[in-house]
Order: structure tokens, then sequence, then C-alpha cells
């Protein structure tokens, strides 16, 4: 069984992950509610009031479950934004992010059928894999009305 | 002793740079998407953030059956979620490949039967322009 | 039962570290400006920067030296924009170690072992033309 899937994992099929995050702003912001959230600059006069940096940890079971807060939505919709109005924000422009560890196709199957193997073999230990995304953003406050 | 002077004698015939490049999509052709490490002047419709990444390994220190470059990154992974999403293009694009001097290339296809690790990550937010914004200019080689 | 441990650690502590620097500026020119974006304003560039600072933290939580966001704008980029004569930095980047309040509270009990720590700041420090 493990043979079967270290050969894939060795010629790399299937070897990508891909990590989305739900939109941020558009430009215009639509209705000006709810904060500013982009990945470039800003769409009108600002002042920057700091700078914040944003570390979700979470875990993957067995290849199949991830538990805790790495995602990037939960980490720069949840958290970021949490901050930045705790901060005074408007918004938070040049958002950074990073899902450091994404688990391919091939590692999810290779850590479920290890712990599988181990759970049929009664040694117990399901496969876990740490998970981290850091995002870090400059929050600013705008310095006109839209 | 020998060692080290056959590893600085490769390394002085061979270089310390590793260089990668990958060039961004034309723009000539409207069906494509576009790829932009900077912001979108106009207005735009944002669709998400999106993070990329290919992981595998290298055999011979050369071959890379997985595709773990810049290319394969951007124009198998990248790009298609871009048009999966809908986007017209991808800007504040960032990115990261794992990168290995000659020498070290030379030393695992000696050594063939280790593998080199790779990995190319590529990250940005997918947009839809708006009425009368233009793609942002491209044919910059991306480094 | 590592995986209950570890369940329960985070279940109890949480998965989320956030750090802010409170770094207020603007470019009317009395103070010096930070920003992680470009500016429209014509400058001339003075230089890169990159500033680090290393050190540990104490029982896990103690950070003797500074190793925080707010130490790497305040205490090693600020300091820096003003001595290199530049008004501001521009296209800043930062980075700073951290850890989960689980592994704090591990370093707190293996208190012979500090957790080692850095921040790292990145810019371009650039002198308006006014």
């Amino acid at each position: 069984m493990r043979l079967t899937l270290l050969v894939p994992l060795l010629l790399c099929v299937g070897c990508s992950a891909v990590s989305h995050g739900t939109k941020l702003s558009d430009r215009p912001p639509e209705g000006g509610r709810g904060l500013y959230l982009s990945t470039g600059g800003a769409p009108r006069p600002y002042r920057t009031i700091g700078f914040a940096q944003v570390l979700g940890y979470g875990v993957t079971v067995a290849g199949v479950s991830d538990l805790g807060d790495a995602a990037l939505d939960s980490t720069i919709k949840r958290s970021l934004v949490d901050t930045a109005l705790r901060m005074g924000g408007d918004g938070i422009i040049n958002i950074e992010f990073e899902d450091e560890n994404p688990p391919t196709a091939v590692e999810r199957a290779s850590d479920l059928s290890e712990s599988i193997s181990n759970a049929a073999g009664g040694r117990g230990g399901v496969k876990t894999r740490s998970r981290n995304v850091v995002v870090t953003g400059e929050v600013i406050q705008f310095l006109s009305q839209p | 002793m020998r060692g080290t002077f056959g590893l600085l004698m490769l390394m002085a015939l061979t270089g310390c740079t590793a260089v990668n490049v990958v060039r961004a999509p034309s723009m000539g052709d409207m069906r494509e998407v576009f790829v932009t490490t900077g912001d979108v002047k106009g207005p735009y419709q944002s669709l998400g953030v999106v993070q990329t990444t290919r992981r595998g390994v290298l055999l011979f220190g050369f071959a890379d059956p997985a595709g773990t470059d810049m290319e394969a990154g951007m124009y198998e992974s990248l790009i298609p979620e871009v048009r999966r999403m809908g986007g017209d293009g991808i800007m504040n694009v960032r990115f990261q490949q794992t990168q290995y001097i000659l020498p070290t290339r030379i030393l695992f296809a000696v050594l063939f039967f280790l593998p080199l690790p790779s990995e190319v990550t590529l990250s940005g937010e997918v947009v839809k322009l708006g009425p009368g914004a233009a793609p942002p200019s491209a044919g910059t080689p991306s480094r | 039962m590592r995986l209950l441990v570890t369940l329960a650690l985070l279940a109890l502590t949480g998965c989320t570290v956030i750090n802010t620097a409170n770094v207020p500026s603007d470019r009317g020119g009395k103070d010096i400006f930070v920003t992680a974006g470009d500016i429209p304003e014509a400058y001339e560039s003075l230089g890169m920067v990159q500033a680090t600072r290393s050190g540990v933290l104490l029982f896990g939580f103690i950070d003797v030296v500074g190793t925080d966001l707010n130490a790497g704008f305040k205490d090693l980029l600020i300091p820096q924009v003003r001595q290199m004569g530049g008004d501001g930095a521009i296209n800043v980047r930062f980075h700073q170690t951290q850890y989960l309040p689980a592994t704090k509270v591990i370093g707190a009990i293996l208190f012979i072992f500090p957790l080692p720590s850095s921040v790292t700041v990145t810019a371009e420090v650039v002198k308006l033309r006014r």
C-alpha cells in the first residue's frame, strides 16, 4: 500500500496544493461599509496606524480533517480584521499571506493510508500534520470620506 | 582536503548563483489572464486570494518530473486556478522557488539515489477588471 | 495519545497568535513615515535597509531584548531611517517569530531552554522631493 503511494510521490503526480480565501474589497469599494481589505494599495489618501502579523495554527488529522485556524479566510477576515478594528483602523492594505505547509493530495493520501494501517495494526497513532498560515498587513485610516 | 578542493574547483567552474525566470503571459492575446506583482490601476472586483504550491523532488539533481519550477507553478497551477475562479488576472503576486546552485545539483546527480526536495509557491489576489480598466502592462520577466 | 494532547492544548490555548506595532504616520513631514506600499509623491531613494534583532524568550514569555514588531519598527527601522537622513521608509516587509500559547507554556515549564526569537524588518529608505 505504502509503495503504491511512494511511487507517485517520487514521480510527483498530484503534488500540488491550492489554498483559497474569499474575496477582499473591490476598487472602488462598494457601499463603504466594513473594513477595506486589499493585497495592494488604498483607493484614497490615508494615514498609517500600524502593522500586524497574525499566525493561524492548525492540524491536519489523518490527511482529511483540518482543525484549528490555519485557513486564509479565518486568518485574514477574522483575526486580522478584529486586530485592525481594535487598533481603530478603516482598512488593511498591502496584505501578504503564506500558507506555509499546505499538504498536497499525495501527502493527504499518504497520511490517511498511514493512519489506517496504524489503526489496523493496533498501533494507534493517527498521522497529524501541523499547519501554519502567516498573514501581515498595514492598518490604515482614511483621511477623507468616500 | 581533496574533497574541499574539488568542491571549490566545481564552484569556480560553475558559479554560485541560481537564477530562475518565468515570462508573464503575453498581453497581446486578450484571452490570456494577466499576472502582475504590482497593483491594478483602475476599478476591479476582487474574487479572492489564492496560493498554489507544487512540491516534488529533483531526480539526479536535474530532472523535475513534478514541475516544481516557476514556469510550471505559473502555467500549470496559478493561471488555471485564476481561470477557474473566473478572473481576468491576478495582482500583487508573490513567488518563491527552491533553488540549488549547480555544484549541489552535480553532487546529487552523483548521489543519484538521494532526490533533492523542491517546491514552488505562487500567491496573489484574483481580480475581474471593471469597465474601462486595462490590464497592467505585461511582458516584464519575473525573477 | 499525542493527538489528544495536541488537540487539548489547542482547545485550551487557542490557535491564533497576533502581534502588532503601532506606528502612526503620514507623509506630512512632521515625523518619519513608514508604509508597506509605494507612495505617489516624488522621492529620492537613499538605499535599502534590513534590520534584525535576535534574542530569547525567558520562561516562554519574557522578551528581554525586545524582539517584537514594536521593537523592530521603533527601535530598529525608524532610528535607521533617521540615521540615513530619510523622511520615511516604503515597501516595508516584516517578520517576527511567533509562538503559540501552548509552546510558550511549555517554554515556561522547561525554563532552562529559552525560546529563540527574532524580528526582521526590511524597507527602502527615501527622501521626499519637496
